[in-house]
């Protein structure tokens, strides 16, 4: 009995062990982020706290300021970075497989430029910061999404993977330009959100998470939901209609979901590039074209990314911090140029 | 025996093509003649019109108005007080610098686009007026201050295009590899500016902010020097450069075939590119998208002959112009720098350029 040549493709790329290994690089990662930081709270001392170290042995103490800034400072950020990373990463899979194109992403493709001027757009209306960012963020992200579909359907522009990309980064630039604008009309708007937009998750609480969790859980769900249809979709709008797909339905719901996805990482983030075509190229070369195992290796590689990421830039500058999105850039413009130039750019 | 005496007749020289003056150089046996389409001509008399007026709008307009006659005064030192030092002082510094600026960015993207055959694959785009911003800002954040900005922009701009060049492997099909590897350049030393700007004392931060969204507020007098000067070899240079451009267009094997050197005047457009761009961005930061507009409205002006280089740099010069003027009325007293009004314009049309049905990529 031979098996089918398909699992036996299957068995040789070992989607599940290197789910199991990005994984465990993740958490080896994420302990490292709660022990590594600009502050007087060594590595060691944070290790010490973290096992519960017996209190009075000498330099292993865990004092409660080491605590503190474990449980307050790197704890949430931590958790941001994992959930941040692991959105951006789903969402660039996503758009990528809705539009066919391996270098859709979203920060690139202007759904995060359009959060972005959204937050900045209700922040100069008079809206508060702090109750209404995550919904607003969102719907700007529903809207730059619906762009860069709607470009992506255009004719001729869904065959040419660089057209897309480069009318994407037109977008992003006016989208930038304008919400810049607004900061230059508006001081209070850009005194509120300044930090914010660059990119960060320093001193990001756990109650701005709560806020997400929602929007991330139905995005979630739905991803669930779509992703044999999606994969269905891959091989042609009319094998997925002929299996009985309804691919107006799968592209809106997709579209949902990066908006709500995108929305949340930029709410409680800011801008943050790249990360949605390092983690799927990373994820596609592991785990095959599938996209139903790309998704889910783009949980870990998102979040190992973004958390990376995130610890250095705490490193690089201390006392100071680097803005994490210029970080995300180094290591991605690489990656485009890469994924330009050894690929002839297939469709997706 | 008629056709022999007509060929070897020096005094009836060939019949210029329709719609061009022919100006003979030398005469003899070997003659030399220049053809001047006068569609160009027009073009660039009208674009030389609309350029004055713009430019005598942005003296004569701002928080103190001027009549356009007292301010052709004031320019030469005659009429009120006042009215001088707003001129002398204030403006005419400005728009000579949106002028210069406009026209080396423009000229700037005219070379680019056609050496690449594509209209997209501007200096903005190819990552060229990133690497200048970048090292020119290190000359403010203190990583090297003993050069003068102009030098490390041309410094930033030659790396940035050198890393895009070997990092594409050559133009690529239709220039899109060319310019997708440009974009990742870009964004790299993006990032290295942001980077610097994060680690530099506030002051300098402030000081820099003009470099990295584009603004004419306070250029420096011995950069606007330097670029009036590299503009004008520049301009010399690319115009003779024109006839081989003018057939680089069509492709490769055509204009090797005509005995063009491919690769040398690749080369040879690259470098005034890169160049012109850098002394721009050291005056006003990167500027986006005027390197796409200029020649784009010069070649419609122009009806596509040829590579309207005198027509781009106008152009561009008229576009720089007007946007700091718009920048500077639209919501006074605040002032909107030129980088931001430009790509608010310009987005949209870059956009039009690239995904309207018919689109033809090919400058």
């Amino acid at each position: 009995m031979s098996r089918p040549p398909a699992a036996r493709t299957h068995t040789r790329r070992r989607p599940g062990l290197w789910f199991a290994l990005l994984t465990a690089a993740l958490a080896l990662v994420c302990i490292a982020s709660l022990m590594f930081g600009a502050g007087s709270t060594g590595p060691i001392t944070s290790l010490a706290t973290l096992l519960h170290a017996p209190a009075g042995d000498g330099g292993w103490a865990s004092s409660g300021e080491a605590r503190f800034v474990i449980e307050s400072l790197r704890g949430p950020r931590t958790i941001v970075g994992v959930l941040v990373g692991a959105a951006l990463g789903v969402a660039g899979a996503l758009l990528q497989a809705v539009t066919r194109n391996p270098l859709a992403e979203p920060g690139l493709l202007g759904v995060s430029a359009g959060s972005v001027l959204a937050v900045a757009l209700a922040l100069a209306f008079g809206e508060s910061a702090a109750t209404l960012r995550v919904p607003v963020a969102q719907l700007g992200a529903l809207a730059g999404c619906m762009a860069v579909l709607a470009a992506a359907r255009l004719r001729g522009v869904g065959n040419d993977p660089v057209r897309l990309v480069l009318a994407g980064a037109v977008l992003s630039g006016v989208l930038d330009a304008l919400t810049y604008m607004i900061l230059l009309v508006d001081e209070r708007t850009a005194d509120e959100i300044r930090f914010w937009i660059v990119g960060s998750l320093a001193g990001r609480r756990l109650t701005d998470v709560t806020a997400l969790l929602p929007g991330l859980a139905i995005a979630a769900a739905i991803v669930v939901a779509i992703a044999r249809p999606l994969a269905a979709l891959a091989l042609g709008e009319r094998v997925a209609t002929g299996l009985g797909h309804r691919p107006r339905l799968v592209r809106f719901m997709v579209v949902i979901a990066v908006a709500l996805l995108v929305g949340s990482a930029t709410a409680i983030a800011g801008l943050i590039a790249f990360v949605g075509l390092v983690a799927p190229f990373a994820a596609r070369a592991l785990a095959g074209p599938d996209v139903r195992r790309t998704l889910w290796l783009c949980l870990p590689a998102g979040a190992l990314m973004v958390v990376t990421a995130d610890i250095v830039s705490r490193l690089v500058v201390r006392p100071s911090e680097l803005p994490i999105g210029v970080l995300t850039a180094l290591i991605g413009a690489p990656v485009l140029v890469a994924v330009v130039r050894l690929r002839r750019l297939p469709s997706l | 025996m008629s056709t022999v005496r007509t060929l070897s007749n020096a005094r009836d020289p060939v019949a210029p093509p329709a719609g061009t003056w022919r100006i003979g150089l030398s005469r003899g046996p070997t003659q030399r003649a220049v053809l001047i389409d006068r569609r160009t001509v027009a073009a660039n008399g009208l674009l030389a019109l609309l350029l004055a007026a713009v430019a005598l709008a942005s003296l004569c307009l701002g928080s103190v108005p001027i009549a356009p006659q007292a301010a052709l005064r004031a320019i030469f030192g005659q009429g009120d007080a006042m009215d001088v030092f707003v001129i002398q002082e204030l403006r005419l510094a400005r728009v000579e610098a949106a002028l210069l600026t406009g026209a080396a960015f423009s000229l700037a993207g005219c070379l680019t686009q056609t050496l690449a055959r594509n209209r997209l694959a501007t200096p903005g785009i190819i990552g060229i007026d990133n690497g200048a911003t970048a090292f020119a800002v290190a000359t403010v954040t203190g990583v090297s201050a003993h050069f003068a900005p102009a030098v490390m922009a041309l410094a930033g701009a030659a790396t940035a295009t050198a890393v895009t060049f070997s990092l594409a492997g050559g133009i690529g099909t239709r220039g899109y590899r060319f310019i997708v590897a440009g974009l990742g350049v870009g964004a790299a030393f993006r990032a290295v500016t942001h980077l610097m700007l994060a680690r530099a004392p506030i002051d300098d931060a402030n000081a820099a902010y003009a470099w990295t969204v584009g603004s004419l507020n306070a250029p420096e007098a011995g950069s606007i020097a330097l670029l009036a000067a590299g503009l004008v070899v520049g301009m010399v240079a690319a115009l003779m450069l024109a006839r081989s451009l003018a057939v680089l267009r069509f492709s490769d094997a055509t204009a090797q075939t005509l005995g063009i050197n491919v690769r040398g005047c690749r080369l040879a457009a690259l470098a005034i590119a890169v160049v012109l761009s850098a002394l721009a961005v050291a005056v006003a930061g990167p500027v986006a998208l005027v390197a796409l507009m200029g020649p784009e409205i010069a070649r419609h002006l122009s009806s596509h002959r040829g590579v309207p280089l005198v027509g781009a740099a106008l152009a561009g010069a008229a576009i720089m112009t007007a946007a700091d003027l718009a920048g500077r009325l639209l919501l006074a007293p605040i002032e909107i720098p030129v980088g931001l009004v430009t790509a608010v314009v310009g987005g949209p049309f870059l956009l039009w350029i690239l995904l309207r049905p018919g689109h033809r990529i090919a400058p």
